[in-house]
């Protein structure tokens, strides 16, 4: 950082531009301006006419070893990323690096390659295993499909898998049905692990569990980090769990990047508007706790459709003129903190005649979007 | 009934089936018996209490053996007060709630055994000056339906299935009205809808009133059914994980709208959750059950400052907490939840626990009420009250 610079907020280029082109020894993932746009309207010869931007422009990087927490309330677009990630869904643009290498317009067959090098957690572990098969042939389907091991091998190396994960040796007959939630979610973790991945992508792996067996999970993945080196993108909207596991969060609403930088820095000082609305909406477990909540009016507004300028803009307590009219950039706030909101962006605010600062009030904004949408 | 590992022989599972059949069917024909007043109400103990559950137990009789999901209840929801009911899954937690509304999926569930005392205010006062109130236990049908959806009314956990979608918001609501108070104009019944969709800080409510529950988002429709619940003016309001479907965002504006109405309209709730932050903000009194039991109750402040049943403890320790330290690993309980059928009479939670005593391979604990308002069931309790 630049010491002669006066202030405090400190500009600075998008994300992407302030990684370096030549990627890190240790950097496994790059994402640069991803973007997902899902076609929700198309004209008479099929063409699409209207966009859902489920991803808008998101870039991170990410080092070997560490975790990114995704957050964000549903339909912010947390879980598509996570899959855009993989390439499970087909690029609108941007580019993604894996260890260097450019995965963006790899086809199906190069991507095999790094299919086992990635891999995904999913959500529900009660609808994502098959049911037809044995928790062996689940672990052991993908092993055999890429060679991890020697054939005559793949029976000991699930055993061993198996064990990591904390299932027991006499569970590689049995069949799904038999597992309750916590168990089966250890199964789902296996079948990840077992094609040897460097990535893994765990997309609310505890939200469907109970407390007492969430805290299992949770520690299951911390210690496989440690031991294999393993990286992850955690999905998650539960707060406390996100702060829990990650080294760094990003705060997505609407398809966009509203907050990113180091977990604790994050937790310490929220500065987006809504970032701290969504930290101070966490329940504490102290009933002496009578928090300062910040609730937000309304709710989330459509992604199909979503408001000008700031998309937050339409629930934002400190909402300004500009808000409506402009979005936002990027700015690095301190080292590693980022933040897309006008109040921390010096251009601006330092202006105030070239811009609208005047405060505008959450109903004003509504009225406005909700105008947008009759 | 033995059971040799996990499989049911054919002949335990026909056993099973025959004796089923015949719990059933003799469950069933009492409730068909004509009951007369005076059989199917009691007198209250305490006439503060809204509703005062007496070792309640419920029952499924399933293919694979009975399970007892409520065994053996008690607790009791004081007048303008919120008690929450913790517990995970398969508890028993909502089972209690279905209970209490007389909604437990007949002829498999039945209710066995205990007293749910729900105090309408309307059968006037015994001798030494008790109210006089329903049995719900006992209650027939036909008098359930007075009760059911006015004087006790429930806001489930799914905003998007508990909704009729081929109605409008305003014909659901109004339909309320038309149920308990019969004769009620349209005009008067629309007025009365409207009036609780404004209540419950929607922002249109003519315009929402004709609209169908897909044009709502998910906080909306759970305002929606708040103000469904709100309609008949109930006594108490029993909220089964009102939130859980919810953002964090969400969540707090029906957590603080909740709240808010109770203070207003002077109802009790019954807030079912497993969320202990949930709980520690709206609950006056916390009842945490584990396998069908109450394991320990109390205030919120009883139970979050000073916690004694050694689930109780964990179920705190495990929940990863917004302050908490990040580096040591978190504390999780070992084990899983029990299998609920066939529970052995000692303590549900003897092979989890860490501070198991020889006492614990006993009976299952009976209660120790250690202060005026906190009961656990745990020996560890026992012995200490002894030797006081």
């Amino acid at each position: 950082m630049i010491e002669k610079n006066e202030n405090p907020v400190t500009e600075a280029a998008p994300v992407a531009e302030a990684a370096a082109p030549a990627p890190k020894a240790d950097e496994v993932l790059r994402v640069e301006h991803l973007k997902k746009y899902f076609p929700i309207a198309t004209d008479f010869f099929g063409r699409p006419t209207a966009f859902l931007r489920a991803v808008d422009d998101i870039s991170f990087t990410l080092e070997r070893g560490k975790t990114i927490g995704i957050v964000g309330e549903s339909g912010c677009g947390k879980t598509t990323l996570g899959r855009t990630i993989l390439k499970l869904h087909e690029i609108t643009g941007g580019e993604i690096y894996f260890e260097g290498t450019n995965i963006t317009n790899l086809g199906r067959s190069a991507m095999k390659k790094y299919r086992t090098s990635m891999q995904l957690i999913f959500q529900d572990p009660y609808s994502s295993l098959s049911p037809r098969m044995t928790v062996g042939n689940i672990i052991g389907e993908a092993v055999r499909q890429h060679k991890i091991v020697p054939k005559d091998e793949v029976h000991d190396y699930v055993l061993d898998i198996m064990q990591k994960c904390g299932l027991r040796p006499q569970f590689y007959d049995r069949y799904p049905h038999e597992f309750s939630g916590g168990q089966r979610q250890r199964i789902c973790i296996a079948r990840a692990l077992a094609v040897k991945p460097k990535l893994v992508i765990c997309d609310e792996p505890v939200s469907a569990l109970d407390v007492s067996i969430q805290a299992q999970i949770i520690n299951l993945l911390k210690e496989l980090q440690n031991k294999m080196g393993l990286t992850y993108i955690f999905i998650s909207h539960d707060l406390s769990v996100v702060k829990y596991i990650t080294d760094r969060i990003m705060v997505m609403y609407l398809g966009n990047m509203m907050e990113m930088g180091d977990t604790e820095r994050i937790f310490a000082n929220p500065l987006h508007p809504y970032t701290v609305a969504l930290f101070s909406a966490v329940p504490v477990p102290d009933p002496d706790v009578k928090m300062n909540r910040i609730i937000l009016e309304g709710d989330i507004p459509s992604p199909a459709n979503p408001p000008s300028g700031c998309k937050f803009h339409t629930r934002c307590s400190k909402c300004m003129g500009v808000c409506a009219a402009k979005a936002p950039r990027y700015v690095e706030v301190e080292a590693d903190h980022f933040v897309a909101c006008h109040l921390y962006d010096g251009e601006i605010m330092e202006h105030p005649d070239d811009y609208d600062l005047s405060p505008l009030t959450v109903a004003d904004a509504a009225e406005g979007a909700g105008e947008d949408n009759e | 009934m033995k059971q040799k590992g996990n499989y049911l022989s054919i002949k335990d599972s026909r056993e099973i089936i025959r004796y089923n059949i015949k719990q059933m069917k003799y469950y069933e024909a009492e409730k068909r018996k004509p009951r007369t007043l005076a059989e199917y109400t009691a007198p209250m103990k305490d006439n503060n209490n809204l509703i005062e559950i007496d070792s309640l137990k419920t029952c499924f009789f399933t293919d694979n053996g009975t399970v007892m999901s409520v065994n053996g209840v008690s607790f009791d929801i004081p007048k303008c007060k919120i008690v929450g009911v913790v517990g995970e899954s398969g508890c028993g937690k909502s089972v209690t709630s279905l209970t209490i509304m007389q909604l437990v999926q007949a002829p498999q569930g039945q209710v066995v055994e205990g007293q749910i005392r729900f105090n309408s205010g309307d059968l006037g006062q015994t001798e030494d000056g008790r109210d006089i109130a329903y049995d719900i236990a006992k209650t027939p049908t036909a008098e359930m339906y007075r009760i059911r959806g006015k004087d006790i009314t429930m806001i489930f956990q799914e905003p998007m299935t508990s909704l009729n979608p081929v109605f409008t918001i305003g014909y659901q609501l109004d339909e309320v009205s038309y149920l308990h108070s019969p004769g009620i104009s349209p005009e008067d019944a629309k007025a009365h809808s409207i009036e609780m969709l404004k209540k419950v800080g929607i922002s249109m409510p003519e315009h929402t009133y004709s609209r169908y529950p897909h044009e709502l988002s998910g906080g909306m429709r759970q305002r929606v059914m708040i103000a469904m619940a709100l309609a008949g003016d109930p006594k108490l309001i029993i909220a089964d994980e009102p939130t859980t479907a919810l953002d964090v965002t969400i969540q707090a504006q029906i957590l603080e709208l909740l709240k808010d109405l109770q203070r207003k309209q002077g109802c009790s709730i019954m807030l079912i959750t497993h969320d202990l932050g949930v709980i520690a903000e709206m609950a006056d009194e916390v009842v945490v059950m584990y396998a069908g039991r109450v394991i320990e109750k109390g205030t919120a402040h009883d139970i979050f400052h000073n916690p004694l049943h050694p689930y109780t403890i964990g179920l705190q320790k495990s929940k990863p907490m917004i302050n908490s330290n990040v580096n040591e690993p978190l504390y999780s309980i070992p084990g899983q939840v029990p299998n609920p059928i066939n529970l052995p009479n000692t303590c549900y939670f003897k092979s989890r626990c860490s501070k198991c005593i020889g006492k614990c391979s006993g009976e299952y604990p009976g209660g120790v009420q250690v202060s005026d308002t906190h009961w656990v069931s745990c020996y560890l309790y026992e012995e200490k009250a002894d030797t006081k």
